[in-house]
């Protein structure tokens, strides 16, 4: 069974060692409230380790594409459509 | 204002910034949930890993050597060792980018 972290940049990197910062790059992680997803292994283990005070991090099943993400922010509109019955 | 002890003010290119010693009971609070959140997020870590019975070194090695929020004294939480200071602890505040850098253990008997 294959899981997946999904890791979203909580704190910017800004003003930290170039390290920190390389390995945010390297992540993906440009902007704050960005989320990657990357399966589990001890590589990206070690990665998340050096930016844990800036992440938050979750193990999911599969990752979400760009699309699922950005239904996943979008409010409930607080109206639906009703049809009409069949008659 | 005149004499020997008058103070100094800013007008006079003395101290303006006054920063308190003690962080404000908010500002303790915020600095616990970050703690807890690497927390969190070193747990995440370690249940994903353990679940392909992977071990790594950076997990492992914090694991063992760093206390979680709920075992550090409130010492440890919001003053850090200095050498230079009187009773060898200042505030956490002092430490540079310190919401965003973990500093847990400090020199045993300090």
């Amino acid at each position: 069974m294959s899981s997946y972290f999904r890791i979203t940049l909580q704190r910017s990197g800004i003003g930290l060692t170039k390290r920190t910062q390389g390995v945010l790059k390297a992540l993906g992680l440009r902007h704050r409230m960005a989320t990657v997803f990357y399966p589990v292994t001890p590589e990206v283990a070690g990665q998340i380790m050096k930016v844990k005070e800036l992440v938050s991090v979750q193990e999911v099943a599969k990752p979400l594409s760009k699309e699922e993400l950005k239904a996943e922010r979008r409010p409930d509109p607080g109206f639906y459509l009703e049809s009409a019955a069949r008659r | 204002m005149f004499g020997a002890f008058k103070p100094t003010n800013s007008l006079g290119g003395g101290l303006l910034w006054k920063i308190p010693w003690r962080l404000s009971k908010f500002q303790k609070a915020r600095q616990r949930k970050r703690l807890r959140a690497v927390d969190t997020v070193v747990a995440t870590l370690d249940k994903a890993l353990a679940k392909k019975s992977i071990t790594t070194k950076a997990v492992e090695r914090w694991k063992e050597e760093m206390p979680v929020e709920q075992e550090m004294v409130p010492r440890d939480k919001y003053t850090i060792f200095d050498r230079k200071e009187k009773k060898y602890r200042k505030s956490i505040r002092k430490l540079p980018k310190w919401t965003r850098v973990s500093q847990r253990i400090n020199p045993p008997g300090y």
